[in-house]
């Protein structure tokens, strides 16, 4: 058991960096009346991105993208950070789960 | 909106019912009784609701990262039960008069577990449910058409999960117990590698290239890909430490039902 509880420390160090290493680049999202807000966003390549999203809307909505292998839901009136990348150059489309006829968006990699 | 609800609500309810439905054949075939259905059924509608109620204050722990560091606990919670179900039944074959009480213990223990997953399973996937529905509540008209169309994925959710049962129970107790276990390590491995990918959303672990897309063969999007998805975890574009995650879920479950299998074997063997 010794061997390791002494790992410990070193195991958290090394999971240091990703949680602490902030200066990622943030990227604001709204959600208003079932829309995306900017609905296409340009982002460099290779680089980790932070989507800031503001649903600015009562209601629900999920952050849903195939390409991006992500998924999150966000309360009515409140904030969500999802991160993405590095990516290569591409389009990767997003939609609203809850009201995918209207909010639909994309991120374009370049 | 109908198609759509139907849609998300099916979504949310394959992954329990295929759970529910793998753990039932099991239970069935090691001639269990059922009662830990209830409990798990009934008992996962707690933390669903907690967890839909609280969503917001949640979602804000850890710098926004919450949701998903309650969702990895959760899918990865499930992973390590099901890795420790085949130590409660591998003795099972090998019951003689003397060991009845054994046996209940046994039983019981088998009990526990499945409920314990099942609860785990239908708190993370019914939360979204509830804030789903919830969601529209607010918006007055619209929820007579989400709740039949939720009705309609719940349906076929059920139907499908009764359909694995039956072709489960169908098989011989050997193969059906053998298909069963496999069917678990795929599940556990879809839960490492789900709780994985939110783990890499968070930003708790690094993020990798896809090693493959094969979203042009089948898309994550039909309805073929969601039934792949809920059943074995299939993804269209997986990350390494995805893959990983996976194999380590299905390999470490498939190692504890084989070696629990063998101790049984050997202890049997000497009586």
């Amino acid at each position: 058991m010794r061997p390791c509880i002494r790992l410990i420390p070193g195991v958290l160090a090394l999971l240091l960096p990703f949680s602490l290493l902030s200066a990622t680049p943030v990227v604001e999202i709204e959600i208003r009346d079932h829309l995306f807000l900017p609905s296409e966003i340009v982002i460099p390549a290779d680089t980790k991105i932070k989507l800031l999203i503001k649903n600015l809307d009562p209601t629900p909505e999920e952050f849903e993208s195939y390409e991006l292998n992500r998924e999150k839901v966000i309360s009515g009136k409140s904030n969500a950070v999802i991160f993405i990348g590095p990516l290569p150059p591409g389009e990767y489309p997003f939609f609203g789960e809850f009201h995918p006829k209207t909010a639909q968006g994309r991120i374009l990699v370049q | 909106m109908l198609l759509n609800s139907a849609l998300i609500v099916l979504q949310e309810t394959l992954e329990v019912a295929l759970l529910a439905s793998i753990l039932a054949a099991l239970s069935n075939r090691l001639e269990y009784r059922m009662t830990w259905m209830l409990f798990g059924l009934s008992g996962g509608l707690v933390p669903a609701l907690l967890y839909a109620m609280n969503l917001e204050l949640i979602s804000g722990w850890f710098d926004y990262t919450g949701q998903e560091v309650v969702n990895a606990s959760l899918q990865s919670s499930i992973a390590v039960i099901l890795f420790l179900l085949p130590w409660t039944f591998f003795r099972q074959h090998h019951v003689h008069s003397d060991q009845g009480s054994n046996e209940i213990r046994r039983n019981r223990l088998f009990g526990i577990f499945a409920a314990m997953s099942l609860i785990l399973a239908i708190g993370r996937e019914g939360s979204e449910v509830f804030v789903y529905l919830d969601g529209f509540l607010q918006q007055g008209d619209k929820i007579k058409t989400v709740l039949v169309g939720g009705g309609i994925g719940f349906s076929i959710g059920i139907s499908v999960g009764f359909l694995l049962y039956y072709s489960l129970v169908g098989l011989s107790r050997k193969w059906g117990i053998a298909a069963a276990v496999l069917l678990l390590a795929l599940f556990a491995g879809n839960m490492l590698s789900q709780s994985s990918v939110q783990l890499i959303q968070a930003d708790w672990l690094p993020s990798t290239a896809p090693l493959w897309d094969t979203s042009g063969v089948v898309s994550e999007n039909s309805v073929s890909g969601q039934l792949l998805y809920a059943l074995i975890g299939y993804e269209a574009n997986p990350s390494l430490i995805q893959m990983i995650a996976y194999l380590a879920g299905v390999i470490l479950v498939l190692l504890a039902a084989v070696f629990a299998k063998f101790r049984s074997t050997r202890s049997s063997l000497r009586k």
